[in-house]
């Protein structure tokens, strides 16, 4: 099921509607019997998935607690079991290809078999999830649970199943278990995220990916149409995963529950490691303690941080698809934080402060990150090679003014977009403490006529194309 | 929750962040908060009718589709093909979109039959307009062709739906009478009642389609006006702009035109008597006109026919029996040893030479019908 459905629409609001009316345990034997149902919509079989990931990772994390002595061979069942499924479904086609193609070179002509079979949606996002309950109580920084339905509750929240943002169960479990209160700010709260989400997604992702979608198509794009597609798909691909992040937490919110943040404004960042502080952090930060920190993290020492980062990039590209440009994207991105440092190591400065130096850096990163969706986006290297050897200066006035327009139109779209990073950045503050300040009328009435304004946008501005959630793929 | 005496470990990363404490006050202004966002949200499709009323937006025509849409600016009724068809009285029309048009060569057909062979082909079309088609042109021509082919892939016959999103319906205004009962009342009865209706209140009642016909264009004419500035420029730019992203322009994509039949869409017996399906053998009957449903074989993959499901394979063989037994002809090209890789393009579209190489193997396979 997806969220810009009618369809969700009605199964949300039943949802709701049953869920205040019962206790802590039938609330979660509700939203497990919802999560299903929202998983399995289409697909039925993806239910036997996810049932068999929960149903392991419960009783390897028993088993750890109850054996602590073999708590290496259950956490091992926990990864051969999840990556097993994991690398089959996602990896195993990709894993053929490459193995005919080094064959093929070797003068073979291998007749190797191809998986016909739909990458179940979300399996990253799961999987990650059940891991950080395994690996946590592995660790010992957890308690095994003793309820199946917990366990199976947290691994399938159905607000963030599919897309994330991946919770750790140190986080999400013990709300599972407490009770819950209907709280009336925490659902208004959640309604604005939830409408502010369905604008960048109907609204802004949907139209600016039209653009990208139509550059990437062209078998001959000229530099400037190439990149005003590249900027349109940065807008489409951070508007398209933020609202599903938003819409995630805002449901999430009507049902008493509060999910982490995924998103804190990246293309406002002024370096690489700001950016990744800032761009799905759940997953950045899933890589930084179960991969990075193992590694070794930044203790080590030059050449070990190096190799540390290189394989948390790169493993992080893989995990968005089974193919060499998310590898790529990976590497690029981890040899930018290396150049940064080696650039702080070698020239040490303190930091300055002035307005323009901090606009001048968020512009350079925005670039940065820009060439680095092109690597993303671009499915094969010989693309890839074309578009980074394209020249402005061969280009006919006609493609420079298709630019240009391109560029506009994308930028028009994601003004919202832009604005709200700005307004956010300039207001931040250290948080609050002490009870919840009352808002004031002429605020209760701006924020009103927005969900409005924005209720308005979704029916005249909402694509004619309606595109599946990118992140869904992965 | 740990059990008794076992539990060594303790959760150390930080629960819950606490809720920080709500008065009475808070509470009652957050509620009226959530009241006046609804309120808002409630009154948003009435403000969008009134903007409408004072830019007066142009009167706009009554859709034939009115499950699927309101008032609209549409083309008009290309009545040419039926003249067309009633000079040329064609011995065999083909009915269907690219997968038609990329595997029938008329000249080629014409050559092996000696026949003249009427071509009813448009891109992206669907079972819509393929019905439209057949009711609104051949029918009315008066002509007696000696067989109708209608071309589709997998389930796009019962898929009433298929293609009948708005960008493509400008293609079927053009086979589209003023008046299209049957057709909406099929597209009324494949919409999954409540929840379309539902939408389509709330954009009738905010009058969405009206205001989109002149807020969409504002927006990019927003974007032109920087970069063209003249009026006359801007239109001459906005031509160009369409042809730089032309067919030719777009790369050759082994997933291009392939969508994957879902099984959902599999179910024969839910879907048939909500398809252009019976429309289409009844009023074949009534005219009688032979028809002739060929189902084209998607790209081959590594060697072999694709892969089908079991549900696609019972979805089949019941679309068979269903034509035969309403007297028209069912021919699969699935499986056919003749419909080889190198016959094929881009996704399930065939080459040049694909396209006269399957004509005749056409030709061949449903000799009978060309006597």
């Amino acid at each position: 099921m997806i969220f810009h459905s009618l369809d969700f629409v009605v199964f949300f609001v039943l949802v709701v509607g049953l869920y205040w009316l019962f206790r802590q345990r039938a609330q979660n034997v509700l939203l497990l019997v919802a999560s299903y149902v929202f998983y399995g919509y289409v697909h039925p079989w993806f239910l036997i998935l996810i049932g068999t990931s929960t149903v392991i990772d419960y009783c390897a994390a028993r088993g750890m607690e109850r054996w602590p002595e073999r708590r290496g061979r259950f956490m091992a069942l926990s990864i051969v079991s999840n990556f097993g499924m994991l690398g089959f479904f996602k990896y195993f086609n990709f894993f053929v290809e490459n193995v005919g193609a080094a064959l093929t070179a070797a003068g073979l002509q291998p007749h190797l078999p191809v998986l016909r079979v739909l990458l179940p949606v979300g399996i990253s996002f799961y999987t990650f999830q059940a891991m950080s309950y395994t690996i946590d109580v592995y660790r010992g920084e957890l308690r095994a649970r003793r309820s199946l339905l917990d366990v199976a509750v947290f691994i399938s929240f159905f607000p963030h199943l599919v897309a994330g943002p991946i919770q750790r169960a140190s986080y999400l479990l013990p709300q599972v278990e407490g009770p819950r209160r209907f709280d009336v700010e925490r659902a208004t709260t959640g309604s604005f995220l939830i409408c502010w989400g369905f604008v960048k997604k109907l609204v802004i992702a949907d139209n600016v990916g039209v653009i990208a979608n139509k550059v990437f198509a062209l078998s001959d794009p000229s530099f400037e149409i190439l990149w005003a597609g590249v900027f349109a798909f940065a807008i489409q691909i951070y508007a398209d995963f933020s609202a599903y992040t938003d819409i995630a937490r805002g449901t999430s919110r009507w049902l008493g529950f509060e999910l982490t943040e995924n998103f804190d404004h990246p293309y406002l960042a002024r370096s690489p490691a700001d950016f990744w502080r800032r761009w799905n952090i759940s997953l950045s930060s899933w890589f930084r303690d179960y991969v990075y920190i193992p590694l070794g993290g930044s203790r080590a020492s030059g050449g070990r941080w190096v190799r540390n980062v290189l394989v948390t990039f790169l493993l992080s590209g893989l995990w968005h698809g089974a193919s060499w440009n998310y590898v790529l994207w990976g590497l690029y991105h981890g040899l930018l934080l290396v150049a940064t440092r080696a650039h702080r190591i070698l020239r040490p400065a303190a930091p300055v402060r002035r307005p323009w130096i901090a606009g001048f850096q968020i512009v350079g990163m925005f670039a940065l990150t820009c060439f680095g969706w092109l690597l993303f986006r671009e499915t094969s290297l010989r693309d890839i090679v074309r578009d980074v050897s394209l020249s402005p200066f061969h280009s006919t006035p006609l493609d420079r003014e298709a630019g240009l327009y391109l560029f506009l139109l994308a930028f028009l779209y994601s003004i919202p977009l832009w604005i709200q990073s700005v307004w956010v950045e300039l207001g931040r503050e250290t948080p609050a403490t002490g009870p919840r300040p009352v808002a004031a009328w002429p605020v209760m009435v701006f924020k009103a006529a927005a969900c409005g304004i924005a209720f308005a946008a979704i029916l005249v501005l909402r694509s004619r194309t309606s595109l599946d959630f990118i992140y869904f793929q992965f | 929750m740990s059990d008794p005496g076992r539990s060594v470990t303790v959760d150390v990363r930080p629960p819950t962040p606490p809720s920080r404490p709500l008065t009475h006050r808070a509470r009652r202004a957050a509620a009226l908060q959530l009241a006046l966002a609804a309120l808002a949200v409630t009154i948003a499709p009435i403000g969008l009718r009134a903007l409408n009323y004072v830019r007066r937006t142009p009167r706009l025509q009554p859709t034939y589709l009115p499950a699927l849409e309101g008032p609209r600016e549409r083309l008009p009724f290309d009545a040419a093909p039926v003249g067309d068809l009633a000079g040329m009285n064609p011995t065999y029309v083909v009915i269907g979109d690219s997968m038609a048009g990329s595997r029938i060569d008329p000249r080629v057909l014409t050559e092996l039959t000696h026949r003249p062979i009427a071509p009813l082909l448009q891109p992206a079309s669907g079972p819509a307009w393929w019905y439209l088609a057949l009711k609104n042109w051949v029918i009315p021509s008066g002509i007696h062709p000696r067989c109708v082919f209608i071309f589709f892939r997998d389930t796009n016959l019962t898929n009433a739906l298929f293609r009948l999103d708005d960008q493509f319906r400008w293609a079927v205004d053009r086979v589209a009478l003023d008046r299209e009962d049957e057709v909406n009342a099929v597209v009324a009865a494949r919409q999954s009642g409540g929840l379309y209706r539902v939408r389509d209140f709330v954009d009738r009642t905010a009058l969405a389609t009206e205001t989109r016909e002149w807020v969409e264009p504002g927006v990019s004419a927003s974007a032109a006006r920087i970069v063209e500035p003249y009026r006359k420029k801007r239109a001459d730019f906005l031509v160009k702009l369409n042809e730089r992203f032309g067919l030719d322009h777009l790369r050759p994509m082994d997933a291009a035109d392939i969508q994957l039949a879902e099984d959902r869409d599999a179910d024969f017996d839910a879907y048939v008597g909500r398809s252009f399906l019976p429309l289409m053998l009844r009023d074949a009957g009534r005219a009688a006109l032979p028809l002739c449903f060929v189902r084209v074989q998607r790209r081959p993959a590594g060697g072999r026919p694709p892969v089908q499901s079991a549900a696609l394979r019972g979805y089949v063989a019941k679309l068979r029996a269903y034509i035969e037994s309403h007297g028209a002809m069912f021919r699969d090209d699935y499986g056919d040893p003749a419909l080889t890789l190198d016959l094929y393009s881009d996704g399930d579209h065939l080459s040049p030479s694909g396209r006269r190489r399957y004509t005749e193997v056409f030709y061949v396979r449903l000799r009978p019908l060309f006597p």
